[in-house]
């Protein structure tokens, strides 16, 4: 039965097992990893030896049919769990090596093979795709590689003080600047606060509600290479937000609005008073009971306005 | 006893985790429906599970870069005797690699246990030894009585330490992008361990547990799934189900059970009473919802993160739920989500970007769920759906900004006219 609330889990105990370097391996875990073995990136990541020995071991742990009663809706394709270079690439990062790297352009060009250092694999929850980020030892700059893009990784032989050296020189280059931007929830859409920070959810974040105005403001933290994903997620919430710090967002915003309304030429001139979109959005309305107005608020609520750092 | 109940501590760790530990002590209190004291006792309870000092840290700075599921101490709340927190482990170092009987077992918790503890009777042991047989964690082995027992790590030991490390790398990335992730996160967990006591330590490398990083996570899905099973195993039985809901644009996630004095009377939480018939996963927002038939066999939906105190109750006749959850599939086969109302065709123009790669057609084919591409050229594309209501497919649109032009229906044509005005307007 599978109840993920098992006494066997129980943090005292594990901790004084911890100890004793004893661990245990419950018939729920084994038979989640049989219904894994079973997708076919089990065929990827492991050899046909390990899958076999595994198979054996959990041949008396049933596979729970009770997934039949779930549905994943509106994900992305899954192209690619396990790609084939991660083993290769993932030896030579815990060998501490260094790579010789072919890889082609998002257009399909060809590029010489490249000297370098690999820095992590890296996986996108939202293209479903494995990255490799990595420095370049002789442009001495680093670069974020899709998996599907690399044609060829080979380990090559770096000796431990030049790979500490660029190591520490990747690390730098990696630690990206951070920008910040402060996304305010239009207060007529006060009510789907729970939506919009769950769309916000993947990101570093924090949240504060202004008592007087109502309003609640989310402080968003990301580097440079988010900024698309954050610019994606704010027009997909519309006119829920509104960008009130960050000037770089809120000029894409804004041209974003621009460019759209010229794609709709004429039609845009028209103003219309008509408003569908008020509907909750993102799903179908959800059941009532909505006894509580979101609009009362306890009055003990307390004003923050700190931003950190 | 009561079954023990973790509602109020995953309503925390929701809000705790959406807002990014913003809140203070009052408005979390506030928002969850529970005095101050209530929720310090609750926080109390959490740090000492989670070993952490400081729950705000939790969800700072950099937390979203890392393969660790910061939530999954939740799983380790359920209760435990402190005698029995002291003698299972000694149980289980018993039975690592030479079985014993349960008065063999017996001798080894008297003899290791504190003197001034109370000491196990063998019937006790026994009871342990069920338990952690019933579990799949021991194995009694063959042979007639005394029965032995020794511990089940199997899955383990047979591997080569090569081995180890792929199948810990690849229950890393299971228990990361598939679900359900929480039993992949707490086997993920015992490897480690196994994969300590199987590398040497002059080989030993932290980077080892933590090969891979992922991206753009919603750490939150995992709380749904403590309600998951019990869901799931409903729909299995067709067992209709109470429980309490609060609506998701209700500013309380949480009500005290009326025990507590100061909640008793505010807190009169209608009690919903539906038959389950399907739980979905949302990817777009991480969230989970369970839809099922009302008394008069009406499809309702529920956000489970809103569904607390769930309480089993008459099976439904096979024929009416085979039939419910027939008319079910076949109204959700076009909902993006899981909207059932009218089909209508959705057509969008998408604009390929000029002089680079084009991901705008990559994002569609990879996000556009069973919709077409009916009409291409080299500056643009027409993509085509058949979907129920234009909902729950307008924000996936409006994210490609203005590289997606709505062409049909109408409606939805203009309503996407007046909200990029609206929007043009915000940053005027």
């Amino acid at each position: 039965m599978n109840n993920p609330f098992e006494k066997i889990f129980n943090y005292q105990l594990s901790s004084r097992l911890e100890e004793t370097g004893v661990y245990t391996l419950t018939s729920q875990e084994r038979s989640w990893l049989k219904s894994m073995l079973e997708h076919p990136a089990a065929r990827e990541a492991l050899e046909p030896r390990t899958i076999a020995k595994l198979q054996e071991c959990v041949l008396d742990d049933e596979i729970s049919n009770l997934l039949d009663g779930l549905e994943q809706k509106a994900g992305s394709l899954e192209t690619q769990i396990v790609h084939p270079l991660l083993s290769p690439i993932r030896r030579i990062l815990r060998n501490r090596q260094g790579m010789t790297i072919q890889c082609r352009t998002k257009k399909g060009k060809l590029n010489e093979p490249q000297p370098g250092i690999p820095y992590k694999l890296e996986y996108s929850m939202v293209k479903r795709e494995w990255y490799l980020h990595w420095y370049n030892s002789s442009t001495r700059s680093i670069l974020h590689t899709r998996l599907c893009h690399i044609v060829s990784v080979e380990q090559s032989r770096v000796s431990r003080t030049s790979y500490e050296e660029q190591t520490v020189r990747a690390q730098k280059l990696f630690e990206a600047p951070r920008h910040e931007a402060v996304v305010e929830v239009i207060r007529t859409f006060n009510a789907e606060l729970t939506r919009i920070l769950h769309a916000f959810s993947c990101f570093d974040k924090r949240v504060e509600f202004d008592e007087e105005e109502r309003t609640y403001r989310i402080h968003l933290t990301f580097t440079d290479s988010e900024g698309q994903f954050v610019l994606t997620k704010l027009r997909f919430l519309g006119k829920r937000v509104r960008v009130v710090e960050g000037n770089y967002l809120k000029y894409r915003m804004r041209e974003t609005a621009r460019k759209a309304l010229a794609l709709y030429g004429a039609d845009a001139i028209e103003t219309s008073d008509s408003d569908q979109s008020k509907a909750a959005e993102g799903s179908a309305e959800v059941q009532k009971a909505d006894q509580s107005s979101s609009s009362k608020l306890p009055s003990a609520i307390i004003v923050r306005t700190k931003i950190p750092g | 006893m009561a079954k023990e109940s973790f509602d109020k501590e995953i309503q925390f760790l929701r809000l705790l985790a959406l807002t990014g530990g913003g809140y203070d002590r009052q408005q979390f209190a506030g928002r969850l429906g529970i005095s101050v004291h209530t929720f310090d006792k609750t926080v109390r309870k959490l740090r000492e599970i989670s070993g952490d000092a400081d729950f705000a840290d939790l969800f700072r700075y950099g937390y979203a870069d890392s393969a660790e599921p910061v939530l999954l101490f939740l799983y380790r709340a359920k209760s435990m005797k402190e005698s029995e927190s002291r003698r299972l482990p000694l149980i289980l170092t018993a039975l690592k690699g030479t079985p014993q009987t349960a008065a063999e077992l017996l001798d080894a918790c008297c003899e290791r246990l504190p003197l001034d503890a109370a000491m196990p009777d063998e019937k006790t042991i026994r009871s342990d030894l069920r338990y952690l047989e019933e579990i799949g964690v021991v194995r009694r082995e063959t042979g007639g009585r005394p029965y032995r027992y020794v511990l089940n790590n199997d899955l383990t030991d047979c591997l080569s330490q090569k081995e180890l490390i792929d199948l810990y790398e690849f229950v890393d990335v299971m228990a990361n992008t598939q679900i359900p992730s929480v039993q992949g996160y707490l086997l993920r967990e015992n490897l480690k361990k196994a994969l300590k006591s199987a590398v040497p330590e002059e080989e030993w490398d932290d980077g080892l547990l933590e090969p891979f990083s992922y991206k753009y996570h919603y750490d939150a899905r995992i709380l749904d799934e403590a309600h998951l099973y019990t869901l799931l195993r409903m729909i299995h039985l067709r067992k209709r189900i109470s429980f309490q809901y609060f609506s998701p644009k209700n500013r309380k996630s949480y009500s005290a059970k009326e025990t507590n004095p100061l909640f008793g009377r505010e807190t009169e939480v209608r009690r919903e009473n539906t038959l389950p018939l399907k739980v979905v996963y949302d990817h777009q927002y991480g969230r989970w919802y369970l839809i099922g038939a009302a008394a008069k066999g009406r499809f309702v939906k529920f956000r489970m993160e809103g569904m607390i105190d769930i309480a089993e109750e008459q099976e439904a006749p096979d024929e009416y739920f085979a039939l419910k959850k027939k008319q079910l599939d076949e109204q959700m086969r076009h909902s993006w989500l899981i909207d059932t109302g009218e089909t209508v065709t959705v057509r969008a123009k998408f604009y390929r970007p000029r002089g680079q790669a084009d991901f705008i057609a990559e994002r569609v084919r990879l996000q556009g769920q069973w919709g077409e591409i009916v009409e291409e050229n080299e500056d643009f594309f027409i993509y085509e759906i058949q979907v129920n209501g234009v909902t729950e497919i307008r924000p996936w649109l409006r994210g490609f900004g203005s590289s997606c032009e709505v062409l049909a229906p109408a409606d939805l044509r203009q309503s996407f006219i007046d909200e990029w005005k609206e929007i043009g307007d915000y940053y005027e």
